[in-house]
């Protein structure tokens, strides 16, 4: 489990984290979300010890991570693929890691194996295309076999069968009864994979909550009805207290009811009904509204051509 | 696609202004990271202060000097020797200037905007000599002038305007903005930094070493062939010695390594991957 | 060099039993030596200087040889067999600061020195065992190159000019001298190198150090002068193989010594407090 109390960390003027409180729990895939310079990498350096917080601690299983001995046989991290040398194989940069923390030869090969990487082991990393990185990487986490897991990005250059296999992966290691911390932007996979979400913003913690719960309190679900009379149908809905809203092309936005009761309404009123569709909010419509005031970096909406 | 309003077609744009908007890249490139301003920084400090060391010294030991030592004392030379402590970090910047680039992948960013990679290389040096030369004249200057400060009186020193001192002040940027040249150059060619800087340094300060060891006559006849034995000609008001090149010879042959390692390395440019 | 495989531990069964000290500083030490191993680079460095150094003061000791009929008396009677013949470790010095300072430097540039720090939090442990091992690598090519150097040397010389053996007074003294400076300035480019982080800046510290702040300061030696520039590691490391003839001003080979030790010491320590205080 990783723990934060009051975790702050303060780069000359700029407060990067602002005093945040969050535990991340074994057994579950913990995805951590959060706007371009919210805090989350820095965040992610302070468990493992690289930034030191200016107030405040974190620890891993109830120790602060510079006080592990060995300690990639408790906590595997993914942070930057390209941290490597260009100059070295991917097997000796593997080896020099295990052997810093009395990991077995025999084991080097097996997660070279597990990611995919055997035929290319003795090559240079530094011909390596991106995806390889960040199988590398994801290799070197799983060195020791530890059981917590941080990774940042970790989908990043990975192709589609690449991403399916880090999400099973994940899971598998959840399963496990292991830690899984992810950090991402990739909305469609952290839906598919965390089970619990912490959203920070601008240093502050917004969320912590199980993924279903936050879909539901941020959601706005709807129904949306297409009828052959948009405005009677919309009044008729009005006076059993839904709230409707009306599309320029007539599509009608119903809140409050379901689409069950929709449908019974219109045929008791005899309408003529072309569509009737829930809309289920997606995580990426949560976030943004969660995140709306804090986003960072924002680039300035397109204009149309 | 629609043409959008207010721009002209991007193929017709001139050669001129091609050349000025790399030359302006190339700029902000150099003011915007730090190793720049930091080695002017440590130039501003380098040639004051070791004119301020060495002419107080020989101000103050003047009259212990032997008429010999005192006949070939060369103030504008002692006064401008800080310039070969500056010459390793102006060197060195002309080195990253280039292999910063290649290290941090940035390059093929450049090479994508300005394919024509001679031109990019070519503005990069122009830019990172018109900055540098500039600087170093300016420190020159001070360096000359704090060093006849402190040797007036009993030591011999030399006004401005006195015949070759102009020369030797100016040469003292030339040198310090060609040894940039250089780096810049072996930084082309060799494109990792451990390696451009060894190549440099090797060229710049350890080839005279080597000669030197060599005794007798040949190292005095080969060390005016090196780039830092004939280059150094230029900032010195005397030329004694058997086999010293003049001035503008001398600076000659650090301007044929210069040449040299920009013809290799534009001939290059063009056949290697980014 | 010492087994890469050390007994694996087995994988997450809770609490393992802590490694003990030693089999940490093993760990440590096997890392470092992986890392250096498997880059060409650091390879070629000390096999660079070797063939450098050796070979060239061959070639400089031979002319010697062929120029003896040339000298005057006094310049025959002032020959130093041994100062003509390592002369050439003002060159080789340059190499072994330079690996000290890469076996660092090689780590931040990419950002590697993160994964290093998170295999191993306990960053004074980091510090030492690349001292370790740059100690070892130093000291075994130091040896070899100058023993070479002094053996091939001396070899030319022999028979056409003074020369001296490892027999005679004071000369053994003076070889191991010059592989205690070589191994030390490999320490102090390695705390450079920890201080800079970029191989640039600890490059040209390296540079500046050993070759241009003595051509700067060396003939100065009158007032303030004179305490202090003898005691510049390039000077010092001098005073240990030069022979103390002649007009300079070394320090004695005892001062010299321990006047290494001490830049060697207050660099460590500056590069642990740096290496300790500051984010990865």
């Amino acid at each position: 489990m990783i723990e934060a109390r009051k975790l702050r960390k303060v780069y000359g003027h700029t407060v990067a984290v602002d005093g945040i409180d969050f535990q991340v729990k074994p057994g579950h895939v913990t995805g951590f979300l959060g706007p371009n310079g919210a805090g989350k990498s820095t965040t992610m350096r302070m468990i493992l010890g690289l930034d030191l917080p200016t107030s405040g601690t974190v620890t891993v299983d109830g120790r602060r991570y510079q006080g592990t001995v060995w300690p990639l046989h408790e906590v595997g991290a993914l942070l930057d693929a390209r941290a490597v040398h260009p100059g070295r194989s991917a097997y000796n940069h593997l080896l020099s890691l295990a052997a810093a923390n009395g990991i077995a030869r025999k084991r080097v090969d097996e997660v070279l194996d597990q990611v995919g990487l055997t035929s290319v082991a003795r090559k240079r990393v530094g011909g390596f295309s991106l995806g390889m990185l960040q199988r590398l990487g994801i290799a070197g986490a799983l060195l020791g076999d530890p059981g917590t897991l941080l990774f940042d990005e970790p989908v990043n250059g990975l192709d589609p069968d690449g991403i399916l296999w880090i999400r099973t992966l994940m899971r598998k290691l959840a399963a496990e009864g292991r830690t899984v911390f992810v950090s991402s932007h990739l909305m469609s996979e952290m839906a598919l994979t965390a089970d619990h979400l912490l959203v920070i913003g601008k240093g502050r913690l917004l969320a912590d909550t199980p993924l279903s719960e936050l879909i539901a309190r941020n959601s706005a679900e709807r129904v949306e009805v297409r009828a052959a009379d948009p405005g009677r149908m919309a009044a008729d809905l009005r006076v059993v207290g839904a709230r409707v809203t009306m599309e320029p092309d007539g599509t009608l936005g119903v809140f409050g009811l379901g689409s069950k009761q929709i449908g019974e309404l219109a045929a008791e009123r005899g309408h003529v009904l072309h569509q009737l569709r829930d809309v289920t909010v997606s995580l990426e419509d949560a976030y943004f509204r969660l995140t709306g005031e804090s986003v960072e970096f924002r680039a300035p909406a397109p204009v149309a051509a | 696609m629609s043409a959008q309003a207010g721009t002209a077609p991007r193929t017709s744009a001139s050669l001129e202004t091609r050349f000025r908007a790399t030359a302006r890249s190339e700029w902000i490139k150099f003011r915007s990271v730090r190793s720049g301003p930091a080695v002017l920084l440590a130039t501003a400090v380098i040639l004051p202060v070791t004119a301020w060391l060495l002419c107080g010294y020989y101000s103050h030991n003047w009259a212990t000097m032997s008429p010999a030592s005192q006949a070939s004392f060369d103030p504008v030379f002692i006064s401008l020797r800080g310039i070969e402590g500056a010459q390793l970090f102006v060197g060195a910047l002309g080195v990253i200037t280039v292999t910063g680039e290649y290290t941090s992948g940035l390059i093929r960013g450049t090479f994508i905007a300005t394919p024509q990679r001679a031109q990019v290389i070519a503005m990069k040096a122009l830019i990172f000599a018109a900055v540098v030369w500039a600087w170093c004249t300016l420190l020159s200057f001070a360096a000359f002038f704090i060093g006849q400060s402190l040797l007036s009186g009993p030591a011999k020193h030399v006004a401005i305007g006195d015949p070759g001192v102009l020369t030797a002040v100016f040469g003292g940027g030339l040198y310090l903005t060609f040894v940039g040249l250089l780096g810049l150059f072996i930084g082309v060619l060799l494109r990792r930094t451990p390696a451009a800087l060894a190549a440099l340094f090797g060229i710049l300060l350890v080839l005279p070493v080597a000669v030197g060891l060599l005794g007798g006559q040949i190292s005095a006849q080969l060390a005016q062939f090196l780039p830092d034995g004939g280059g150094e000609e230029i900032f010195k008001l005397l030329h004694g010695g058997a086999y010293t090149l003049g001035p503008w010879q001398g600076f000659a042959v650090l301007a044929a390594y210069v040449a040299a390692a920009a013809a290799a390395a534009f001939l290059l440019l063009r056949r290697r991957d980014a | 060099m010492m087994s890469e495989t050390i007994q694996a531990t087995p994988a997450s069964s809770g609490r393992r039993a802590a490694p003990s000290a030693l089999l940490r500083a093993r760990a440590a030490l096997c890392a470092e030596w992986i890392k250096l191993r498997s880059l060409r680079s650091m390879l070629v460095t000390p096999a660079l200087a070797a063939v450098v150094c050796v070979g060239y003061a061959d070639y400089l000791c031979w002319r010697y040889t062929q120029r003896w009929h040339t000298f005057d008396a006094a310049s025959k009677a002032g020959f130093q067999p041994l100062d003509v013949n390592f002369n050439v470790l003002v060159i080789g010095v340059l190499f072994f600061g330079v690996l000290g300072a890469l076996v660092v430097t090689n780590e931040y540039g990419n950002g590697l020195i993160r994964a290093t720090l998170a295999a191993t939090p306990q960053r004074g442990l980091i510090l030492a065992a690349k001292t370790a091992l740059v100690v070892l690598i130093a000291l075994l090519s130091s040896a070899v190159i100058c023993f070479a150097l002094f053996l091939t040397g001396q070899g030319i010389l022999a028979g056409h000019v003074p020369h001296v053996t490892l027999a005679d007074p004071g000369v053994l003294g003076r070889v191991l001298g010059a592989i205690f400076y070589l191994t030390a300035a490999s320490l102090i480019g390695l705390f450079i190198g920890v201080i800079a982080r970029s191989a640039a800046v600890a490059m040209t510290c390296v540079f500046g150090v050993f070759l241009v702040l003595p051509a700067l300061l060396n003939s100065l030696n009158g007032g303030a002068w004179r305490h202090t520039v003898p005691y510049l590691p390039s000077n010092l490391g001098d005073a240990l193989w030069l022979s103390h003839t002649g007009t300079g001003s070394l320090a004695s080979p005892t001062v010299a010594a321990l006047g290494l030790v001490a830049w060697v010491i207050v660099l460590g320590v500056l590069a642990t407090y740096s290496l300790r205080r500051r984010d990865a």
